[in-house]
Order: C-alpha cells, then structure tokens, then sequence
C-alpha cells in the first residue's frame, strides 16, 4: 500500500519554478530517499507533503488523506523533523518530550522514547547545554512521541561528525524496524545509498529518477576503471574483451577501461592465461557517478 | 493547552529579563522613593509606566521573535496544535506579568514608602487595560518585523528610551519644551502615564486618552498581524 502518493506537483514563487511536476509514491515500511543538491525542490517537496506549503498544482495523498484538506488528521499521524529548527534554550528534554506528547491524541510514552534514543540520563538538561548529537536524538525522539505512521527526516546528519552521523543512521534503521515509513531527505550520497530502500533523485524541481540506491548505480552506462599490476606470466590481449574500451600498459601497471561488467571477463581471461596479478582494484561505482550520468553534471559542483 | 501554558510559564521564570522587568521599577520606585512626600501622585504612575513598557516593548517581541527565528513556530505548524495557540499564551503570560509588576509596585509603594494609592479601582483598571494593550500591539509590530530575536531585542530598546523621554519619564514633563510635551501626551506611553496620573488624582482618566490608547491598539494590532510571518 502507498503511503504517500504525490502527482505532478508545482510549486513556484513569483517568477521562480520550484517545483515543476514532482511524482512519487512512497510505500509502506520503506525508507524512502530524497536525493538533490541544494535548491533541487527537495525540501519544498516535503514541506508540501507536510502540509506546511500550499502546492499551485497537483495532488497529494498522505495516508488517503489531503494534507492541505485534512491538515489535523494528517499531523495526528506524521512525525517530522525539520532542517535548522530549534527549541527554546531553557527547556528541558523531559518537559519538550511532555509537551509535544499533549499534542496528539494517541501519543507514546515518551519515558520510553527517552530511554530509546539514550537520553534517560539527560531528561533533566536544558536544550540549550545539550551537545549536537544529542539534540538530533532528541528530534527524531520528538518526531516519534505522536506515535507516526510516517517520520519525515530533514537533512538529519548535516553539520554532525562522521562518528555521529554512522550512529544516526543506525538509529534510522531502528525507527524503520519499528514499522514506522521514514521519508528521509538528504544531500549526501552515502547516507542514502547506507539507508534507503527506494531513492528518488531531484534536480532542477523534477524528479530525475527513482530506483533502489544499487538499481540507479547500475542503471548508469559509465565507463569506470580497473587496475593491477602483474606479477607472472605473459600479459595477454584484453582488448577484444566484451565491455573493455581500453588498455593500458606502463611497465606492470596495467589500467583497463569498460563499460557494465567487463571486470569479470577481464579476471577470467586473466586466470585462463594464467596470468597472476595483485594490487587488483575497480572503481567501485558509487551513486556520485549515478547524479553525473543523470544529470550532466557533478553532484559537488552544485552546492 | 494547559500543559503549554505551564511550560511557557516555567519558561517565563527561567528568563533573566523577566526578572529585570519586575526589578528595573521597582529598583527605581525604592531609588527615588526615599525622597519622596508622604500622599506622592508622581513617582507610583511612573513606575507603572516603566514597568508596562518594559514588558511590552522588549520582553514580549523578544521572546516571539526568537520563537519564529528559531524555528518553533514553524516546527509546531506540523503537530496538531497551531502554532497560534503559543502566540496566545504568550500573550496571556506576558499579561500576567506586567499585572505582577504593577501588583509588586503597588504593594511596595503603599506598604513601605506610604504613596498615595487611588481610592477608587475601576479607573485604574480601565487606565491598565488600556495602556497595556497599546503596550503590547506596539510589541507584537516589533515581533512582526524584526527578523529576528537580537533585531527585536534592539528595536525595542531604540524604541523605550524616545518613548519613556516623551511620556516624561525620564524628565519632568513641565521642564521640557511645550509643543514636545504636548506632542508627548499622544504616544502610548505617554497617553498611559497621563491616564495613571488622572487616576492618582482620583479623576477619571481622560476619556480622549483612553480613546488614544484604545486606536493604537487596534490599529497597531491590526498592522502587527498584516506584517507577522510564521517563518
């Protein structure tokens, strides 16, 4: 069952196209990726969804209902964590997860929340003296309280450092295994090929394309590199191998250059000739090269 | 709603400026109220001025512009309650408050320094109520313009010291130039001061002042809400 169904949505401001017919549907139980460098639509997208933003065209379905329409309804059943929001400094954890959990008509126990997300020892601290890891915990904490069926998770590690980011991801995979549909917006390439069950690639207020994170990176028709140095043997002709598009040799060090999977009749030419090899290594195709071939250009320039 | 009032309360009370404004006139009204006569009609209505204004002025758009600077009422917008609901009370809060003051006021100065208090209630309250909602929508115009909480902080305080100089708080009306006390007369801190001092005198307050802080009310009110942003 689709969770989310959105229908050529639009959204411009003034002269500006911001959106310019966004579809996708998000089904339930997945961990669904907005992928985009800065400015692509991607948070105008969600904030849509979201019900925060009034969309000029198109249509969109959260759980059946109208965002816009139902607006109550719909909040009941949504957790979201929002890109560069704050708390007042002088709250404490405990009495913003209280709070929050008076919203909703059917909340959690956020006791129990506190404990999940490792914040039982921190439940009397002010927001204020919390460090930048524990203030994200407690936004994917405040997320949950209302009990979600679908969490929308805003560029959730910027800012953080690698060490935090890798146990934020495991978190996510956490909320995902609690049955709660996650919606994760980002622009980093390898959270959502880490995360993300479906990814759908934004650029330019379109969606470009939308796969599992290994379907785009196999999708693309790039020439990549392999490379090795022999070690015995007689160097054989790899030329006429299908996929290979070039080689070249100075002294041991060979670099081949293919298309798809030439590494596998490269490597079995090699062992029929007996030719032994080491320092083997392939460029491993990463959803980086994805974006480039998708878009024409690369992903790091953009932002 | 409850459970948000109480935590915007406890809110309130963590909030060094909230203490400043209870103390700032109090500290003056106990200053300058060791020289004053027994029976004084002077210092009480000034300090009540003071009070109010700074509530209005610097602690309500301060606290509702960071509200939005940080991004709290927009992350409420995407619960069930409306972000609305906080706007109000922290209205009701800020209310409280400056009716604390007064109160804290009020009791100091008839306990301690002797002043005179007003025999009669319903002209002070009409005097507060309506000097204070003026009070309040020219801090909620603050809030709906200043991007964020520091610019409201500044634009508040900019805005005090010309208005407390104009409703003679600073001076003594009579030793300023006429047509600038006059002029003084018609801002809403100094319309309000003028009220309190009708009430000290145990007249009515002057119903065109009252009318005066009854328009900037409504008409600064009406602007804040054109001009506010939730985001």
């Amino acid at each position: 069952m689709a969770v989310i169904e959105v229908n050529d949505l639009r959204k411009g401001y003034a002269d500006l196209t911001v959106l310019d017919g966004v579809s996708f549907s998000v089904e339930e139980g997945e961990i669904f990726g907005i992928l985009g460098p800065n400015g692509a639509g991607k948070t105008t997208t969600v904030e849509c969804v979201e019900g925060l933003r009034r969309p000029d065209g198109g249509s969109i379905r959260v759980l059946g209902l109208d965002p816009v329409k139902d607006g109550r309804k719909v909040r009941e059943q949504v957790g979201v964590q929002l890109q560069h929001t704050q708390l007042p400094e002088n709250i404490l954890v405990w009495e913003v997860l209280d709070l929050y959990a008076s919203f909703y008509a059917k909340p959690r126990d956020w006791r129990g929340l506190l404990e999940e997300w490792a914040l039982t020892e921190k439940r009397n601290a002010r927001f204020g003296k919390l460090s930048g890891g524990q203030k994200q915990r407690l936004f994917i904490a405040l997320a949950l309280v209302g009990n979600p069926q679908v969490a929308f998770l805003d560029e959730l590690t910027t800012g953080l450092d690698p060490q935090a980011r890798r146990t934020t991801w495991e978190l996510i995979k956490r909320v995902r295994a609690s049955g709660v549909t996650v919606v994760l917006v980002s622009h980093f390439m390898d959270e959502v090929e880490e995360l993300c069950d479906r990814v759908a690639v934004f650029d330019g207020g379109r969606v470009v394309a939308m796969d599992t994170p290994s379907g785009l990176v196999d999708g693309i028709d790039a020439e990549h590199h392999m490379r090795f140095t022999v070690m015995a043997g007689d160097m054989v002709e790899l030329g006429g191998l299908p996929g290979v598009t070039g080689v070249t040799r100075t002294g041991n060090r060979v670099v081949v250059t293919g298309r798809g999977d030439f590494a596998t009749a490269v490597t079995a030419q090699l062992a029929r000739h007996h030719v032994l090899v080491s320092d083997l290594r392939i460029d491993k195709r990463t959803l980086d090269d994805a974006f480039v071939a998708l878009t024409g250009r690369s992903f790091d320039a953009t932002h | 709603m409850t459970k948000l009032a109480i935590v915007e309360l406890k809110l309130l009370t963590r909030e060094p400026g909230a203490m400043f404004a209870l103390l700032i006139p109090l500290f003056i009204l106990v200053v300058f109220g060791s020289s004053i006569e027994r029976g004084d009609t002077v210092l009480l209505p000034m300090a009540l001025a003071i009070a109010v204004g700074l509530v209005g002025l610097y602690l309500l758009p301060t606290t509702m512009a960071t509200y939005r600077e940080r991004g709290i009422l927009r992350r409420l917008s995407t619960t069930p309650v409306r972000p609305g609901n906080l706007l109000v009370v922290q209205l009701l809060l800020q209310f409280v408050l400056a009716l604390t003051a007064c109160a804290l006021l009020l009791a100091v100065a008839g306990t301690v320094l002797g002043a005179h208090l007003p025999t009669r209630v319903l002209p002070g309250v009409l005097a507060f109520l309506f000097g204070t909602a003026a009070m309040f929508a020219v801090g909620l115009l603050i809030a709906a313009v200043a991007p964020n909480g520091r610019a409201a902080n500044g634009i508040g305080v900019l805005l005090y010291f010309p208005m407390a100089y104009l409703a003679g708080l600073m001076q003594p009306t009579d030793q300023m130039p006429t047509i600038v006390a006059r002029i003084g007369e018609y801002t809403p801190l100094g319309a309000f001061r003028q009220c309190l001092r009708d009430v000290w005198a145990d007249a009515a307050p002057s119903p065109l002042l009252l009318g005066v802080l009854a328009a900037y009310a409504v008409v600064v009110s009406i602007a804040a809400a054109k001009y506010f942003r939730w985001e």
